[in-house]
């Protein structure tokens, strides 16, 4: 599902150089659930931007989802990002609209017709347990059910992949825990996730295997 | 997904607020300039055209030719070159035509002595030969002609027609040209303001894997919508202008150009306007610097 060899990215702030991430070389397989490890400013943020192909590489190749990532033309992305779902911390939802319509948007935007609509955003959002504040705007919500929604909409178009970067950040440990639950759901559904995350203590407590970076090197890789 | 599409565009455009106000306006203004310019030069064309066809020259002959020569005589005139048609007029002919102008009075001509008018050749130019310059060449071929006279026909009316129409289209189009640019960049304005209030949506969009062309169209309908409604409004001000100065606008056509209606535009023509408005508000809408993708 995922293959890096030897990626570094070096960032240009003026004259001065950042190198976010030095020679990763990694695969991840179709179905794994994977955690993304690492203190803060390790790079991890900066990993799952090249694999959806926010940012570009200095150096290496990328494939994802059968994606030549590195090599790909512009006009290709969109199909990249389709197979691609992606959450943050914060949730990112539409202020103006509500959690359906935030929702909705994605299959709008992708074409989807419209009969197909409602069906299957009632569904997703059922399956994130969010779909009795499906009128709510995301001011009226909390931070998880936010995020609830956030997981919803990256979900809708049917990711083969899931990006999660620092999902459980502004919440507190129950909610936390009920986000991560939903995650193993999901992945039981045969999602394949990348979990990146800077609390050591979340990555030991999911017991999957573990991608430690620091400093931008890949410290450790496992199970 | 059209219905989504404009509806953003609805939506765009509500965002743009004033500065989409502003630019439908400034589309109004810019069309209704080159618009009124343009109607004026399209009648003072129409009465070119009119004046052409009427135009004559005619050739004053020393001596009224037997009638068994007027035939040749003919032939030598239109060997000149450059003419199209040419009617005979015998003294007679002209007298005649004479008592038919004054009427009433024709009693007048009765007691002439003799008859006082030169027998004549009516001359109408060929296509090529009508412009002034033309003319002119044509009217110092004929004068040189030993039967001739002298001959009459200035062109200086129909000229003045002409420049007046190139002034008037010269004026229309840089009025219209340095209002359409203030138009092109209200809507380019108004544009960057709901890039600006789509900022989200447009970074969404793309994160989920919306076509550019999905992302981008919305933008672009919203400048052509900002275009059309100025169009409209020019064309229907335009309209009732026209529809308003009508009853005191006629008869002066009338008598100074010998139009007997003024014309507005024909449907073909206000198209090409509601285009130019469209093209106006769509420049706009693509000129917009949005953020481009990563
Ligand atoms: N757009 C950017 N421009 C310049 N430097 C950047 C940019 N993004 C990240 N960096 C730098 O690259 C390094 C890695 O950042 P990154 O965000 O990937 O870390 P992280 O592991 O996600 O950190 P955190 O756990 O705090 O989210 C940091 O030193 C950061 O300052
Ligand atoms: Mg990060």
């Amino acid at each position: 599902m995922i293959q890096l060899k030897s990626v570094s990215k070096v960032y240009r702030v003026g004259p001065v150089k950042v190198t976010a991430l030095d020679g990763v070389s990694l695969e991840i397989e179709k179905g794994e659930f994977t955690v993304l490890a690492g203190p803060s400013g390790s790079g991890k943020t900066t990993l799952l931007r090249l694999l959806y192909r926010d940012e570009v590489p200095t150096e290496g190749e990328i494939r994802v989802a059968g994606f030549d990532v590195t090599g790909m033309r512009r006009s290709r992305i969109p199909h990249l990002r389709r197979a691609v779902g992606v959450v943050f911390q914060d949730a990112k939802l539409l202020p103006a609209r509500n959690v359906y319509d935030n929702v909705a948007f994605v299959l709008r935007v992708l074409g989807t017709p419209r009969r197909e609509i409602t069906p299957r955003v009632m569904q997703t959002l059922k399956a994130v347990g969010i779909s009795a504040r499906a009128q709510a705007l995301p001011a009226q919500l909390s931070q998880g059910e936010q995020q609830r929604a956030a997981l919803a909409r990256a979900l809708i178009k049917e990711p083969a992949l899931l990006l999660a970067d620092e999902p459980t950040g502004n919440l507190d440990e129950a909610m936390a825990e009920e986000i991560l639950y939903l995650l193993s759901d999901i992945w039981n559904r045969g999602t394949t996730i990348l979990l990146a995350t800077h609390r050591a203590t979340l990555a030991n407590q999911l017991k999957r295997r573990t991608l430690v970076l620091d400093g931008g090197r890949l410290l450790k890789d496992e199970a | 997904m059209l219905f989504f599409l404009v509806g953003e565009a609805l939506r765009d455009l509500r965002r743009g607020g004033r500065v989409a106000v502003s630019a439908v306006l400034l589309i109004t203004l810019s069309l209704t300039a080159l618009g009124a310019f343009w109607v004026l030069s399209l009648n003072l064309g129409r009465a070119l055209v009119q004046w052409r066809d009427r135009f004559r020259v005619v050739v004053y002959l020393r001596e009224e030719p037997p009638a068994g020569q007027v035939e040749g005589l003919l032939k030598k005139i239109e060997g000149v070159g450059g003419i199209q048609r040419l009617r005979y007029v015998s003294k007679g002919q002209a007298l005649q035509a004479l008592r038919r102008q004054i009427g009433g009075q024709a009693s007048v001509v009765a007691e002439l002595p003799a008859n006082p008018l030169p027998a004549s050749v009516e001359v109408t130019p060929a296509g090529e030969a009508m412009t002034p310059e033309g003319t002119r060449a044509l009217i110092q071929r004929l004068s040189a002609l030993a039967e001739v006279e002298e001959v009459q026909g200035g062109t200086a009316w129909v000229e003045w027609l002409a420049q007046l129409q190139g002034l008037l289209q010269a004026i229309g189009l840089s009025l219209g040209a340095v209002l359409a640019l203030a138009a092109i960049l209200t809507a380019t304005t108004a544009t960057t303001l709901v890039l600006h209030a789509r900022r989200e949506e447009m970074e969404i969009m793309r994160l989920v894997g919306a076509s550019e062309m999905v992302i981008r169209l919305p933008l672009l309908l919203q400048g052509l919508i900002q275009g059309f409604v100025g169009a409209a409004m020019a064309v229907g001000g335009l309209y009732g202008a026209y529809r308003l100065a009508l009853p005191t606008l006629e008869p002066l056509l009338s008598f100074t150009l010998g139009l007997p209606r003024a014309a507005f535009f024909a449907p073909a023509e206000i198209a090409v306007l509601v285009g130019g408005g469209g093209l106006l508000g769509a420049l706009g809408g693509l000129m917009a610097k949005g953020e481009r993708p990563a």
